[in-house]
């Protein structure tokens, strides 16, 4: 996984790319956030366009950065989800915890 | 006359040898006490053979001049029993100094003092006589004078006596004095021997003591077979015999020296030896060309010939100074064995290091190769310990336990800026306020050998002196610098070594997690007579994290579970573990289904980090109606597929257990008619990839089980897995796949 991010309207965005598996993607994720969250950023996007495979490793780490963002009073969104990890997210019901948006544009503007 | 010349010569290249042996001795360290000791020891039993050389030759060509036994020469030649004296002190000071705290030092040396006498006696007693009779007053003088000076003149008398007497019983007096410093020598030397633990210098003293207890038999005959029995051996005889135990024991002296390269001069012996005699030749060769040369150019040249004969000299040395050089280089050449010698250190070091991977067996053979190759006394280790990542100075035998160095101890990073041997005096700058430095000192380190791979210092190695007090020589420096290389290297192989022995044992022990794991799965599945149940898992090769199991809830129900825990390894091991606990007490506790769930989810992320979590579903069948009530947390939807074709989803439930705290679950119920199938899986088979990456797929599943419905439970299953191998031949699968098949038979009374 290869993780870039860009700023819009104050949220940050995060980029994954690739596949979310695990191991060092955990920690590369993790110490993101946690910058953001130093950097008193916490409404962040994670936009996974280009995700193309996600496993059950991977899922728990949005798991936990959805908790470490809720715990500092923050929140997580999921934009561009592919069909792939939408049908992950029906199984686990996770669904209905995240919030997932077509587009980086409607996550954006679900903030406010 | 042509075997007593012969004689002499060999008594003459004796002592010359002894002599220059002992030069080279005293020359390859003069500050060091024992290395002045035994060049004088040497130097004084080179004058015995040299003495007597002398004495044979004057003998046979002035035999006339008669009384020998008066000369100078020989008083002068007893100057070789001072030999006696310095055996006695090397005795003393050999390993260990142990007249070190001996107040009084300078009065060891009054153990010359009778070896001094005898010789003066000897030289001086013609002019002692000369006083004697001067002073001698005369018996017939009278008066007050007289009457003072008699009794001093008496206690003259007297004194003469006992010096004229020891004088002509010389002999015996002394020898029997140089008898005991010969046996108080051998004492000595034998008690010293505990101080030695170096396995080369222990054969070293043996060699010694047995040289030294030899020349002291021999010597014991020829002097006592003289004066204590009756019968005199003939003079030739006892001088034979006299020679003989000198050589004898210088001679194994000299062996020990040499062989044991015990002062290191092996080297330097044979290159000045070597020096000496092609330098005598070259000169010989330039002084008779220069005076061969002198005659043809009188000859030639007459009266001018001297001033022409100098500048012939000029060039016959500037001649000469190529075939110099030359010589220098080929002897040079000759002697690069020095490196040789150090090469075979290293060769056999890295031999024995490289089959080495125990870090302990490793040091041994370190501190053995130290100890014999350079004669290093002491050694000390420094190692990182990865575990705790510290410097630790490790136990050894002056220091049973291991010394933990503080992280910012003033020596020890004093040591890390090393790249290469040094002395530890030259780290005197990083002393102040260390412990290390100071324990350093205690131990008495001189050379600090630092052990660094290519970012990291692994340790360090101390050094003392080496034996008896000898200081590293330039070689032995170098030496040292390539052997702290390989030690890095045999280090670092058997770090790797251990790590990859611990990977193993890890490895061996997920194995028997995995076989506890697996006990933890029911051994059959339960017979009930309303349904045919088959299940199956088959492991990854990893633990993995699928799990399932059946319980008997109350006469007539009977739970269902299949979970997959997230991840891989022992953490989702341990998780399964805890789910399974879990909700056999909460079934044991009788709660509904959505409080059971709620209750296990609350215990789950109470017990773990938020990415891991479980996908479980769990159903309850109603074995006598063919009610099947469940709840699904997350996890792949059991199919059913009812005996007309139909298909429907188990999906009623909750989020995954243990993501997410206060989740609420909910419950759902089916009415199973007869022949319907009930298909619980888990990802392994659903997402087994092809080499294209395509998974086996869900929708896949459903078409099979639909199509294969009729089929009792084990053979839908079996002939499932056959078609997901086709789909992914890979042999132990990625991941764990486990399979749940439950076909109801036309028993159940199903309630109205």
């Amino acid at each position: 996984m290869k993780l870039s991010s860009k700023e819009q309207a104050g949220i940050v965005i995060l980029e994954p790319r690739g596949k979310i598996m695990g191991g060092p993607d955990a920690s590369l994720l993790h110490d993101k956030l946690h910058e953001c969250i130093d950097g008193n950023q916490n409404r962040i996007i994670i936009d996974l366009a280009q995700v193309d495979w996600m496993n059950s490793t991977g899922l728990g780490i949005l798991i936990s950065s959805y908790t470490t963002l809720r715990n500092n009073g923050g929140h997580l969104k999921l934009a561009n989800v592919t069909d792939k990890i939408k049908s992950l997210l029906t199984i686990t019901k996770l669904v209905s915890v995240f919030e997932a948006f077509d587009s980086v544009d409607e996550a954006v503007a679900s903030f406010k | 006359m042509s075997s007593e010349l012969f004689t002499s010569l060999a008594y003459c290249l004796i002592g010359g040898f002894l002599i220059f042996l002992a030069i080279t001795v005293t020359r390859d360290n003069l500050s060091n006490k024992l290395n002045r000791v035994t060049g004088g020891m040497f130097l004084c039993a080179g004058l015995g053979p040299i003495f007597v050389a002398m004495g044979t030759i004057m003998s046979s060509s002035s035999a006339a001049s008669g009384n020998l036994e008066g000369s100078v020469l020989y008083g002068l030649h007893h100057l070789w029993e001072m030999f006696y004296p310095s055996l006695l002190l090397f005795s003393w000071i050999f390993p260990v100094d142990r007249l070190r705290k001996f107040r009084h030092q300078r009065l060891r040396y009054l153990i010359f003092v009778p070896q001094i006498m005898q010789v003066a006696l000897l030289v001086f007693f013609g002019q002692i006589t000369g006083i004697f009779e001067v002073l001698r007053l005369d018996p017939a003088a009278e008066g007050l004078l007289a009457l003072i000076l008699k009794p001093l003149s008496g206690l003259l008398e007297w004194l003469f006596y006992l010096i004229s007497s020891l004088r002509n019983e010389h002999t015996a007096v002394f020898g029997a004095i140089n008898l005991f410093y010969v046996g108080a020598a051998i004492y000595f030397l034998e008690s010293g021997r505990k101080y030695l633990s170096n396995p080369r210098l222990l054969s070293q003293t043996r060699l010694v003591l047995w040289g030294t207890r030899l020349g002291l038999g021999l010597f014991v005959v020829a002097h006592l077979g003289t004066t204590v029995l009756p019968y005199e051996f003939p003079p030739a005889i006892k001088s034979t015999l006299m020679i003989l135990a000198l050589l004898v024991a210088t001679g194994i002296f000299i062996a020990a020296t040499i062989r044991y390269q015990f002062l290191d001069v092996r080297l330097i012996l044979r290159q000045s030896f070597v020096y000496t005699v092609t330098s005598g030749l070259l000169v010989g060769a330039y002084v008779l060309i220069v005076i061969e040369s002198k005659q043809i150019l009188i000859g030639l040249f007459g009266e001018q010939a001297e001033v022409i004969s100098y500048a012939f000299i000029i060039v016959i040395l500037l001649l000469f100074q190529p075939i110099n050089n030359w010589i220098d280089e080929i002897i040079r050449s000759m002697f690069i064995r020095t490196r040789t010698d150090h090469r075979n250190i290293l060769q056999r070091f890295s031999r024995q290091v490289i089959s080495q991977f125990d870090p302990k067996k490793l040091r041994v053979i370190i501190d053995d190769s130290l100890r014999t190759s350079l004669l290093v006394e002491k050694v000390l280790f420094v190692q990182f310990d990865d575990e705790v990542q510290e410097y630790a100075i490790l136990p050894d035998e002056d220091q049973p336990r291991r010394v933990v160095i503080d992280r910012n101890d003033l020596m020890l990073r004093g040591i890390n800026l090393l790249d290469a041997p040094a002395y530890f005096d030259s780290l005197s700058d990083f002393m102040e306020g260390s412990s290390l430095g100071e324990r350093l000192g205690e131990r008495g380190i001189k050379m600090i050998l630092p052990m660094k791979d290519a970012d990291h210092m692994l340790g360090f190695v101390g050094l003392t002196n080496k034996i008896a007090g000898y200081r590293y020589s330039s070689e032995d420096i170098n030496l040292l610098s390539v052997l702290s290389n390989q030690m890095v290297s045999a280090l670092t192989n058997a770090r790797l070594y251990v790590e990859s022995l611990e990977r193993i044992r890890l490895q061996e022990e997920v194995n028997m997690a995995r076989q506890i794991q697996l006990g933890l799965l029911p051994s059959k599945p339960p017979t009930v007579s309303t349904a045919a149940i088959y299940a199956c898992s088959t492991p990854s090769r990893t633990v993995g994290g699928d799990f399932y199991d059946f319980i008997q809830v109350d006469k007539d129900r009977i739970g269902i579970v299949i979970a997959d825990a997230s991840g891989k390894g022992m953490p989702a091991a341990l998780m399964i573990a805890q789910i399974q606990a879990i909700i056999r007490s909460e079934v044991n506790n009788g709660n509904r289904i959505e409080t059971m769930m709620k209750n296990m989810n609350q215990q789950v992320v109470a017990a773990s980090t938020s990415e891991k979590y479980v996908t479980l579903f769990y159903g309850e069948l109603d074995t006598t109606t063919g009610r099947f009530y469940y709840a699904n947390a997350g996890h792949n939807y059991p199919v059913l597929a009812r005996a007309n074709g139909e298909i429907e989803f188990l999906k009623e439930g909750g989020v995954v257990i243990g993501a997410l705290p206060s989740m609420e679950y909910r419950s759902a119920s089916v009415q199973l008619g007869s022949d319907d199938i009930l298909f619980l899986f888990t990802d392994g088979l659903s997402e087994a990839m092809d080499q294209n990456d395509v998974e086996y797929s869900e929708e896949r599943i459903h078409e099979f089980v639909c199509k294969h419905r009729h089929k009792c439970p084990d053979d839908l299953v079996a002939s499932i897995l056959s078609d997901m191998k086709e789909h992914d031949p890979i042999d132990p699968p990625r991941d764990d796949t486990t399979i749940i098949a439950l076909k109801m038979n036309n028993n159940i009374q199903v309630l109205s």
